[in-house]
């Protein structure tokens, strides 16, 4: 009786584990510090991740879960499609996303596709992510300047802290990015410092939200570039609706601000 | 309307700032002229002038005046510094396009009466500035932010983003508004029920809140309870649409009478050069 041929080379338990804890320890341990620590995997830090690791700037994103790509799978009403307005198609035919004319200036496309390309673009580029992780704090230097965060596991923090005594650990920075949206994490915590003042979100919602949300992203602090809905949290801009082509617009424009700052120092 | 003691400018005096697409500002001021007999200047941007110190104290200004909560009592804040340069490129760009920030219309009204009139109220001159921003004024009954179309006053401001945002759209665009259908497809489905940005109708329609300025300045009081005449107070825009366009009339009898008192007085009056 002959012996049937295994499909995949014998490994033993051991092997995997070594090669599941150097590749993290490497990786982790060569971004510790970076360049751009962008807090939030969204379109808007996905967005400003890829463009500024394609010009070779060394770039992680933190992401408190488990997936990368926030709320850029599905649109409104849990319903996958997502939809941007005129510009914004042109970022997702630079992206070969495929996509669809619904009326004059609206385009529409699938939310799996859309945002699996736009993770794969920043993969590609060079970004590199840690998720299931918490953003905790900030790190600040002379001047209040923002110059890294304190992170930790998200499952710690999801725990009482009676059971789980898990001190954070701090990752350095050129810059760090407040991707967070609504929440405004790094903002707030800023805030809570006392060194910055957020003004909450508008609620009213009109059609030029998403020009404002654009042209409001930049420094909001030394050291600290604030894209995406993190920024009508930080302005107190008006609510936008289910449409996607001001969180990447503020990506690239969040990068591009990034990129001539990074050329000055 | 004999012994209504009317307060007749002598020029109507119209500003601007932004991008002002579908209002035709110089039809509208032949229209003011034709109904008044009072003559009409453009006075162009309002900034066109305006030297860079004193345009860096105005973008602190009206950093300063935004309304952050429309459901909160307004506080003057201590503007960040992107919305100190947001406002710097607004003022700077005469074509500026994007609007959607809330600014507080009590101060925003004191802002630009400063630069017009210097802070003084003037009866002389009926002055009305056309923005494509957005202004609110709170109310006490319900406490909350409104969004406004005109503030009348010295200098009266009317706003063509207040014109499609502030009188409500049909009660369904809105509830399907908030299921997440796009903007795009409502309004194509609600077409011709509502002002849009750079509607043909705009000019039309801006014309009766104008005639609402002037008439505050006239008498002190801009509306008119009656549904078909051009002051009518519309807070829907299927009534904004009425009044304006599709009414019984331009005006009703009461300020017929009022315009018919108020051009035999113009002709009366000693001819004035007053263009300042």
């Amino acid at each position: 009786m002959t012996k049937k041929k295994q499909i995949f080379t014998p490994v033993s338990e051991k092997e995997v584990t070594r090669a599941i804890v150097d590749g993290f320890a490497r990786q982790f341990i060569e971004y510790v510090e970076s360049d751009c620590l962008i807090i939030g995997g969204g379109p808007s830090g996905l967005m400003a991740g890829r463009d500024i690791a394609l010009k070779g700037v060394k770039t992680l994103i933190v992401e408190r879960n488990n997936y990368i790509g926030g709320g850029f799978w599905i649109g409104g009403y849990l319903m996958n499609k997502v939809t941007v307005r005129e510009p914004g198609q042109k970022i997702l035919e630079e992206l070969s996303i495929p996509y669809e004319k619904a009326v004059k200036g609206l385009y529409v496309a699938d939310g799996p596709h859309a945002c699996s390309k736009l993770i794969a673009a920043a993969c590609d580029a060079g970004v590199k992510f840690a998720n299931m992780t918490i953003f905790d704090d900030v790190v600040l230097r002379e001047g209040n300047r923002v110059c890294g965060a304190v992170v930790n596991w998200t499952p710690v923090q999801a725990l009482p802290r009676e059971i789980t005594c898990v001190d954070p650990i701090a990752l350095e920075a050129k810059f760090v990015v407040d991707s967070t949206g609504h929440d405004a994490c790094v903002v707030k915590k800023l805030e809570e410092r006392g060194i910055l003042k957020t003004l909450g979100f508008g609620a009213m919602w009109v059609e030029q939200s998403e020009d404002l949300v654009v042209e409001h992203t930049g420094e909001a602090h030394p050291g600290l570039i604030v894209t995406g809905m993190a920024v009508a949290t930080t302005y107190g801009l008006p609510r936008m609706g289910p449409t996607f082509g001001a969180m990447l617009l503020s990506g690239r424009k969040g990068a591009q601000v990034i990129l001539e700052k990074m050329k000055k120092k | 309307m004999k012994g209504t003691h009317l307060h007749i400018p002598s020029i109507i005096n119209l500003y601007e700032e932004g991008d002002l697409s579908g209002l035709n500002i110089k039809k509208l001021g032949q229209y003011l002229q034709e109904k008044t007999h009072i003559p009409f200047h453009l006075r162009g941007n309002l900034y066109k002038r305006l030297p860079e110190k004193r345009i860096m104290e105005l973008t602190k200004q009206f950093a300063r005046i935004r309304v952050k909560d429309p459901g909160k009592q307004f506080v003057l804040g201590k503007p960040l510094r992107a919305e100190i340069d947001y406002e710097k490129r607004r003022i700077r760009d005469p074509h500026w396009k994007i609007f959607g920030i809330l600014y507080e219309g009590i101060f925003y009204q004191k802002v630009i009466s400063g630069l017009i009139l210097g802070g003084k109220l003037d009866f002389k001159r009926c002055t009305i500035f056309f923005t494509n921003q957005l202004f609110g004024t709170y109310d006490q009954d319900d406490r909350r932010y409104h969004t406004r179309v005109s503030l009348y006053g010295f200098p009266h401001l009317i706003s063509i983003t207040g014109l499609v945002e502030a009188p409500a759209k049909p009660r369904e665009f809105y509830l399907k508004k908030r299921m997440g259908l796009p903007l795009e497809l409502l309004k194509k489905e609600y077409r011709g029920r509502f002002i849009d940005h750079g509607d043909v109708r705009m000019t039309e329609v801006l014309k009766g809140y104008a005639m609402q300025a002037l008439f505050f300045h006239l008498t002190g009081s801009p509306f008119c309870e009656d549904r078909n005449c051009r002051l009518f107070n519309s807070h829907w825009q299927e009534e904004v649409i009425h009044a304006q366009m599709d009414g019984k009339y331009e005006f009703c009898p009461r300020h017929e009478a009022i315009l018919e008192e108020l051009r035999k007085e113009v002709a009366n009056a000693p001819k004035k050069n007053d263009w300042t």
